[in-house]
């Protein structure tokens, strides 16, 4: 991706410092839950959740430039670990929540050792494909439940720590702490260290890369690991709150759908993009639901809005944001499109 | 012990599926020659096509056969219009864009998902034909079901028509010239916009006649176009990407293990053991078995 590699977090919003920015917007989403009612919590709760998992996208997707089709399995591996730990040994959630991680972490390693010596679309296909394998093991195996689903315990010590009552607020702030501490790893990681350097120059060209002495394959293999483990994270906590999981449901297609979208619709490879493509998804998402009653016209608005963003604005709202695809872009980008009609 | 009779006409079935999902592979094969883009979309043209089938044969007599020359059509005037788009994606001045190409047919893929998923709801349908009913039974070998049968001989029959016109025909060398290399073929007077088109609209009427086809043997449902899709990619992959002659050969393949492992094992696992293949031949032989592929990038 050509895009420069100041990252917005470090360009000036007008002249207030991000520093405040972001110091604003951890306390407006800390007071949330006593300023408005548990619907809305809910709301921001599954916000903040997307935006983690389009953040942990964005890290394989974006900044190593290798589009997984299947990272949703790693939200179902989580929740069903979770599930599994809680369930079938009665271990409390938290033990859940690290298994989770290394149970990610684990099978993600055993699947990039030979996954990842395929580039682009065979990348895609391969990981594509094996998030409908693990779909159809979980129907198939005893530990998930089959194709009964699994229950979660909602006792209130189940948690692991004597936080009392299992609240809609509770998760909401294990869910924000989650979601900051992905955005907060994706900025020292891929911004502000070295290794952020090489995952995107291996992204730009990995035969450059390789020759400048990147071992490209640990390389590509530590960030898909580490992405994978924290969509576990999130499929862990995501489970604990919903009590009940099914295949069908944690392990759907939709999931990565939806990460790609708000990861590519935001902006590829930018730490803001996959925040704004979240909120911007999630919300199109609740309001299609709200106000047209069915829940699959969401599916073809993003289908389209999925056509519209690699067609006209490729770096997404952050692209337009930077400047990177102006008024004059957009426009000649369409013309050249027109040109292409010139069919008989 | 393994019934003798029980087996053959499982690999009876499973030749005769086979038909049908070569004339899917050697599409989508093609689109990926011809433009580059892994078409996420495949199984989503086989889904309409289906669907389709199952809302037309009503009103043409509870026909099915006769829905295919309208989907033929219909299905090539979509794809023509639709190949502008995946060409502006995949060129152009962009970061990656064979990647973008990837991404954009998933997007189209979702859209038309969606869209019969938000009109038609999540129910089957079936597709009625009423001339394709009943059997033939050879003795010693099996039973031929006239559907399936119509089935595997429109396979063959579109396969060969599509060779005909790619290997025997003006346009279909234009299509093979932009399938070797695009932009010497634009230097070389072929109007690649309209061939990229024919090609791309081709593919996209093949793939839908097949989906009408495959409703008539199994049901058309909404949701039915992503273990297509999967079905595509697994032909190619074993193929070779861009190999043409190995789809015939993997299609086949593919038949027969859906139709094995439906009866020997159990039908939920087909998808399961089908992943587990494409899977170790893409990490043992990426150009497919026949090894004569490209390797995508």
């Amino acid at each position: 991706m050509s895009e420069k590699t100041t990252d917005v977090l470090s360009t000036r919003l007008g002249d207030v410092p991000v520093w405040l920015v972001v110091l604003v917007a951890v306390v407006v989403l800390v007071a949330l839950p006593m300023a408005l009612g548990a619907f809305w919590t809910r709301i921001g709760l599954g916000a903040l959740m997307w935006i983690g998992l389009a953040q942990s996208w964005n890290m394989i997707g974006g900044y190593a430039g290798y589009l997984d089709f299947g990272h949703g399995a790693y939200f179902g591996i989580g929740a069903f670990a979770t599930g599994a730990v809680m369930v079938t040994f009665g271990l409390p959630f938290l033990a859940g929540f690290v298994v989770a991680a290394a149970v990610a972490a684990v099978i993600a390693y055993l699947v990039a050792v030979p996954t990842l010596r395929l580039t682009g679309a065979y990348f895609a296909i391969a990981t594509w494909a094996l998030a409908e394998a693990f779909k159809q093991l979980a129907l198939n195996l005893d530990i998930t439940g089959g194709t009964f689903g699994l229950s979660l315990p909602t006792a209130a010590g189940s948690f692991g720590l004597p936080v009392g009552e299992l609240s809609t607020s509770l998760f909401y702030y294990l869910m924000l702490a989650l979601c900051l501490a992905t955005i907060a790893v994706t900025y020292v990681v891929f911004e502000r260290s070295e290794f952020g350097f090489r995952v995107k120059a291996l992204r730009d060209d990995e035969d450059a890369a390789e020759s400048l002495g990147i071992d490209t394959t640990r390389v590509k293999r530590q960030v898909y690991v580490l992405s994978c483990a924290i969509a576990a994270l999130f499929g862990s906590v995501h489970a604990y709150f919903i009590t009940f999981i099914h295949p069908n449901d944690v392990l759907a297609a939709i999931i990565t759908d939806q990460m790609v979208i708000m990861a590519l619709l935001g902006g590829l490879g930018t730490i803001t993009g996959p925040i704004i493509g979240g909120i911007l998804v999630f919300l199109l998402q609740r309001l299609s639901s709200v106000f047209l009653g069915q829940s699959t016209i969401y599916l073809p608005l993003i289908g389209v809005l999925i056509m519209i963003v690699v067609l006209f604005a490729p770096s997404g709202v952050v692209g337009i944001l930077r400047g990177e695809v102006d008024r004059t872009d957009i426009r000649n980008n369409a013309r050249e499109l027109a040109e292409k009609f010139d069919l008989l | 012990m393994v019934e003798t009779g029980l087996l053959i006409q499982t690999i009876v079935n499973g030749l005769l599926l086979g038909g049908i999902y070569v004339t899917v592979g050697v599409g989508f094969s093609l689109a990926f020659g011809v433009l580059e883009v892994v078409d996420f979309a495949v199984g989503e043209y086989v889904m309409l096509g289906a669907i389709l089938g199952g809302l037309a044969a009503p009103l043409l007599g509870s026909e099915g056969v006769f829905v295919i020359p309208f989907v033929l059509v219909g299905f090539f005037v979509l794809g023509f219009f639709v190949q502008p788009l995946i060409h502006h994606v995949t060129t152009g001045d962009r970061p990656q864009p064979l990647l973008m190409g990837l991404v954009f047919t998933f997007g189209l893929a979702t859209f038309f998902r969606g869209t019969v998923l938000t009109v038609l709801g999540p129910n089957n349908r079936d597709v009625p034909s009423s001339l394709l009913q009943g059997s033939l039974t050879v003795p010693s070998v099996g039973i031929f079901p006239y559907v399936r049968a119509a089935t595997a001989v429109f396979g063959v029959v579109a396969l060969a028509a599509f060779m005909y016109y790619l290997y025997n025909t003006k346009g279909g060398m234009a299509i093979r010239a932009i399938a070797e290399d695009r932009t010497n073929a634009r230097l070389m007077g072929i109007k690649i916009n309209r061939y990229q088109s024919i090609a791309y609209g081709s593919y996209a009427a093949l793939t839908a006649a097949a989906g009408v086809f495959i409703g008539m043997v199994f049901t058309a449902n909404p949701g039915m176009g992503l273990q297509y899709t999967a079905f595509a990619f697994f032909m190619v992959v074993l193929a070779g990407m861009g190999y043409l002659p190995g789809v015939i050969l993997s299609g086949i393949v593919l038949g027969l293990t859906q139709s094995l492992t439906a009866v020997y094992a159990s039908s939920q696992v087909v998808l399961l053991v089908l992943f587990a293949l494409i899977y170790v031949v893409l990490l043992v032989s990426p150009a497919g078995i026949l090894g004569k592929g490209e390797w995508a990038s």
